[in-house]
């Protein structure tokens, strides 16, 4: 077994190990899980640094290349008479949401330490969701891509069904009819692709060799678009994702927010842009404006917001909107911008709702009118949390400026099929939401950590533990890393964004679109 | 020509069926015109051997009536089944032989449940 | 007319079942009506050895008795499905019809021969030994179902059924006929170079297709012929109901594919339309009726109409591959089914509650009752068809069948479908888990309860992640 099959196996080991430990004992558990996510980071360590080496040699190759390059194959045949493959490696945009999920999952369970509801179950549904998650990152056979999807999706629906708050069935269930809506098109236009391609494979790199007809792609592109941006929160489908975020225990705001919905634009790109670039050029525009739209609703549903999770939810769909908008620029910039700003929001957003969880777990509120002055009894937390919120309205120094710049300079910049005025004025439009951003976000701060305490019982409030501390300490080192290094990011995705480019360029040119 | 259409099975089946319903029409029909029709209430009585009718015909009757009407049509069909067979036995040789006993085997094996559950039994 | 051991042999299945069935009746008399453990003993003996000779004819390819006999893979898939199904509801049997206060020993030779039957439809190669084979499966059933002889709804249950099922074999019989008058043979392939050489329709042709779909109709239950399959479902004693929603259905659907789908294949594309149609308002009609009721057996016998519907994709679709998929899909759903209907009648012997079978019941089992929560859950995701599961796989391949074959709108009609039906399935597993355990949750637990809830579920996910033997064996179709 290579290296990649164990970001499958060891978060799939972990959940069986939880089972495996009685339930009087929730302190195994707790070790148990949050050993499993330090495994996971430390591969996700081990697989970045080896594929820096290789991917280092090949840069020039890939510069011209019109396929993606995979690293540290596996590859098995599963089902002969139809032709899927357990077809598992990496490419830079991987490599990096792999981190990102490792990241994610070891904090989350940090976060997670003091759930004491049936906590075998809980930790046992969370890894089994991540190796979904995991699972579709390394997948590169859409069979398996998709299987490993819509194992996500159910731990998902139970986690918010039974750990939830508020309404959480209705959240749950709306969630789950949404996203599986989203992947009941997703299945029809990946069945498409497999019976059009006239060589009945799954196989991505495989299907990436055929030319799909023109007529073909203009109407494919939408659905797996669609499919995927479900999961992207793409307007006017993003309604599951406010609702579904605030009910959610807070490993699992951390995890979908952070992770899942980077998996709608991760697959727009892996499998929508890369295997239909002609359709992405027709339908760039209309997308574009409806992540504009995304951009400007998500940041002014957010000021009206007083719960501090609809809060962060509502930036969360702004932010989204940032990668879908970067991803359809279809220039060099924009995808790359795009995809720093997947791994930067999941950071940013993960810290955010483990802050969320771990005041809440004090206050008992979520509530921003009834809450003030907190930062004097819990300073840890309330640091944690301006940081964060500076990384979100885009300080420079902070992850969150290389990725917004990036994305708007890739509209700014515009590309060579679509009108450059158009693009210019969605890019102008888009950046407004940084102000708005910045508004709420300072409101929101001062209103929760400063000010006069409100409530005599908030006096008696502690700050973060040791297990809290750990995974708020990760997360912020991870946004100032990618802020003041990014190069280490930009060496290790561009590469493989350049493949995606030089087919839009190649069908560009023999399209007559 | 004609014979042509006559070699056809189902115009032959057709015709068969047009005659026969003829037939019985024809027949019922000339009872009807015919006959004298003089009613009485003796005469529209049901007939019970020259009694008195006690009740109506309608009325329930012992269950054990159907299941030996029921045993009667099985064993029925099993006699019009051994008739061909009988005929046919010389062809038929030692594998026709062994699967008529088998058919028989089996029914009994019918017979002796229902002997068992008493449906036989009268009392 | 000779046979060979060969021909013997390749009925021994079927023979075992006979046998099976006579010593029953024996065992049966012998015991005196006192008790029918040892009945129940001896029929379940006979599916596993019956179920065994059935695998062994794995492979083998070709025709039997004269040709009257299809030795196919889905002969040998769909023996060995019913030998499980009948094995799995004899031994599930005892404790419910116990619960129910139902002693009838003659329960179990009728199962057996209502699985004879079964065997008999799927492996025929004419019309006439299909029709012997659904009324040897049908009268068993007929008996079965109104079982329950002190309870009205099981009694009105059996009327219904018989009237009805009388009424659609006697379609059925009447469109063998017609299509005897019309090819002049009754042999499944005979039927096929008729109409491959003359692919006109002459009127008596359209009559006796008619019928013939009629009848089907009927027997799988698809819209307009499926009223009443709810109320039998809901009358039957449960576990016959569980029975009959499975095998006798996967029975009629192989004859449905090995008659329309492959034997009148040179005609199909004038109803292909009309089956479109159908299926899509089958899906439409249980989906939507099965999200409102209250009672979880109407429940899964809307449901089982849905999925009536997702099969036929299967057969518009039309060629070699979809008719294995629907043959996948037909195992998955058998099994799934069978599964959920066995977890609901445990669930409904919990204590305290009125055996009426409301959702109620269901609440806070979850985490009482972890074998049953986890399985009813894998047969609830089987039923959506989400992964691992078979379920998933086998809707996936009907699908995928249709897309290939260009009947786009059905695949996406079906989709949208399941997701109206992940709603209901959904509401099973929040009950479980998410809402309040009421009162007592104590649950009767014999051995055979919890043998029914493992094999089943390890078979769903077994042939979800590993469906290579069962398609394999679909695929080998006799022409």
């Amino acid at each position: 077994m290579g290296l990649i099959s164990w970001y499958v196996v060891i978060p799939a080991a972990t959940a069986f190990a939880i089972t495996l430990v009685p339930k009087a004992k929730p302190m195994a558990i707790r070790w148990v899980a949050s050993t499993g996510g330090f495994l996971l980071v430390l591969l996700s360590a081990i697989v970045s640094v080896k594929y820096w080496n290789l991917a280092a040699a090949d840069i020039e190759l890939l510069r011209t290349s019109m396929f993606t390059k995979l690293y540290m194959v596996e590859q098995w045949t599963w089902f002969k008479s139809i032709g899927i493959e357990y077809f598992v490696g990496v490419d830079g945009i991987s490599v990096l949401m792999l981190d990102l999920t490792a990241i994610i999952i070891f904090t989350g369970s940090l976060a997670s330490w003091y759930v004491t509801e049936r906590p075998k179950e809980f930790f046992a549904l969370l890894y089994t969701l991540v190796t979904g998650v995991f699972g579709v990152f390394v997948s590169f056979d859409l069979f398996l891509f998709f299987v490993f999807y819509e194992v996500a999706v159910l731990p998902m629906y139970l986690l918010i069904g039974i750990w939830g708050t508020g309404p959480r069935n209705y959240s749950a269930l709306k969630l789950t009819l949404m996203l599986l809506m989203g992947s009941a098109g997703l299945l029809v236009g990946i069945l498409a692709l497999y019976h059009g391609s006239g060589i009945h494979s799954f196989n991505l790199i495989e299907l990436s060799k055929i030319h799909f007809p023109e007529a073909f792609q203009l109407w494919v592109f939408p659905i797996i678009f669609v499919g995927f941006g479900v999961l992207g929160a793409i307007f006017p489908l993003h309604t599951w994702s406010p609702d579904g975020h605030a009910s959610a225990p807070t490993a699992v705001s951390m995890l979908h927010a952070g992770v899942l919905m980077k998996l709608g634009g991760y697959g727009c790109l892996r499998v929508a842009i890369y295997l239909m670039p002609e359709g992405a050029i027709y339908w760039a525009m209309f997308f574009m404006a409806l992540a504009t739209v995304n951009i400007l609703y998500g940041s002014l549903g957010a000021i009206k917001q007083k719960d501090l999770k609809y809060f962060t939810a509502y930036s969360s769909v702004s932010h989204c909107g940032f990668v879908l908008f970067g991803l359809l620029a279809l220039n060099l910039m924009g995808i790359k911008g795009a995809v720093i700003q997947m791994f930067s929001h999941g950071i940013m957003t993960g810290l955010f709702f483990g802050l969320i969880g771990m005041v809440y777990g004090r206050t008992h509120t979520r509530m921003i009118p009834e809450m003030g002055g907190l930062a004097k009894v819990m300073p840890w937390l309330a640091s944690a949390f301006y940081i964060g919120g500076l990384a979100s309205l885009g300080l420079p120094g902070l992850s969150g400026f290389i990725a917004e710049s990036h994305v708007f300079l890739g509209g700014f910049f515009g590309n060579q099929w679509h009108d450059i005025t158009l693009m210019r004025t969605l890019t102008i439009l888009a950046t407004l939401s940084i102000v708005v951003t910045a508004v709420y976000v300072l409101r929101g701060l001062a209103t929760v950590f400063h000010s006069t305490i409100t409530n005599p019982e908030f006096e008696k409030l502690t700050d973060a533990t040791l297990p809290e501390k750990i995974s708020t300490g990760v997360l912020i080192a991870a946004l100032a890393i990618g802020g003041m290094l990014p190069w280490l990011f930009v060496d290790l995705i561009e590469g493989s964004i350049f493949p995606f480019l030089n087919r839009l360029h190649e069908s560009g040119m023999i399209s007559s679109l | 020509m004609i014979e042509s259409i006559l070699d056809n099975n189902l115009i032959t089946f057709l015709i068969l069926l047009v005659s026969v319903g003829a037939l019985v029409g024809l027949f019922i029909g000339l009872s009807v015109f015919l006959g004298p029709k003089r009613t009485s209430k003796v005469k529209d009585s049901p007939f019970e051997c020259g009694w008195i009718v006690t009740t109506d015909a309608w009325r329930p009757f012992p269950i054990k009536y159907y299941l030996v009407a029921i045993l009667f049509i099985i064993f029925d069909v099993e006699v019009a089944f051994l008739y061909p067979w009988a005929v046919s036995f010389g062809n038929l040789g030692m594998a026709g032989f062994i699967s008529m006993m088998v058919f028989l085997a089996i029914l009994f094996v019918g017979l002796y449940y229902a002997i068992k559950k008493r449906v036989l039994d009268w009392r | 007319m000779s046979y060979s051991l060969t021909d013997i042999f390749g009925v021994l299945p079927e023979l075992i079942l006979v046998v099976t069935a006579i010593t029953a009746i024996l065992v049966d008399v012998a015991s005196k009506g006192k008790d029918s453990s040892a009945t129940m003993l001896v029929t379940a003996v006979g599916f596993i050895v019956s179920g065994i000779a059935a695998i062994s004819g794995v492979g083998t390819i070709g025709v039997l008795m004269n040709g009257a006999v299809f030795q196919d893979g889905f002969t040998t898939a769909f023996r060995a499905i019913f030998c499980l199904i009948g094995f799995l509801t004899a031994i599930f049997s005892p404790a419910y019809l116990h619960f129910r206060n139902i002693r009838l020993g003659e329960y179990y030779p009728l199962l057996t021969m209502s699985v004879l039957g079964m065997m008999v439809m799927v492996g025929a190669a004419n019309l006439l030994l299909f029709f012997i084979g659904l009324e040897t499966m049908s009268i068993s059933l007929y008996i079965l179902v109104s079982l329950n002889r002190t309870n009205s709804k099981s009694i009105e249950a059996g009327m219904k059924y018989l009237v009805m099922g009388a009424f659609s074999s006697a379609f059925m019989l009447y469109g063998i006929a017609l299509m005897f008058a019309v090819v002049g043979s009754i042999n499944y392939n005979d039927i096929t170079n008729y109409f491959l050489a003359d692919p006109t329709l002459g009127p008596l042709t359209i009559a006796a297709v008619a019928l013939l779909l009629t009848g089907f109709s009927f027997k799988i239950a698809v819209v307009p012929f499926q009223f009443w399959s709810v109320d039998v479902y809901e009358g039957a004693p449960a576990t016959v109901t569980a029975f009959m929603s499975t095998g006798p259905k996967a029975a009629a659907f192989v004859v449905f594919i090995r008659v329309f789908g492959i034997a009148l294949h040179p005609v199909a594309s004038h109803w292909t339309l009309l089956l479109s149609w159908i299926a899509i308002l089958t899906m439409v009609f249980g989906n939507v009726a099965a999200l409102r009721q209250t009672n979880i057996k109407r429940m899964l016998a809307y449901s089982s109409i849905a999925h009536a519907g997702y099969l036929l994709v299967g057969i518009v679709a039309g060629n070699h591959a979809a008719f294995a998929a629907t043959g996948y899909y037909l195992a998955a759903y058998a099994l799934m089914n069978l599964g959920a209907f066995a977890a609901v009648i445990i669930v409904n012997q919990r204590h305290g509650t009125d055996g009426s079978y409301r959702f109620d019941a269901l609440k806070g089992l979850g985490f009482a009752h972890p074998l049953l929560g986890i399985s009813l859950t894998i047969f609830m995701l089987s039923l959506i068809g989400l992964p691992p599961t078979a379920g998933f796989l086998g809707k996936l391949y009907v699908f995928s069948a249709a897309i290939e074959t260009g009947h786009i709108v059905l695949a996406v009609a079906g989709l949208l479908n399941s997701i109206i039906a992940t709603y209901y399935y959904l509401r099973v597993i929040v009950l479980m888990y998410m809402a309040k355990p009421e009162g007592d949750t104590t649950i009767p637990r014999p051995l055979p309860y919890a043998i029914t809830l493992i094999v089943l579920s390890v078979l769903i996910l077994l042939i979800g992640v590993f469906p290579e033997p069962v398609i394999s064996l679909m695929i080998a179709v006799a022409p």
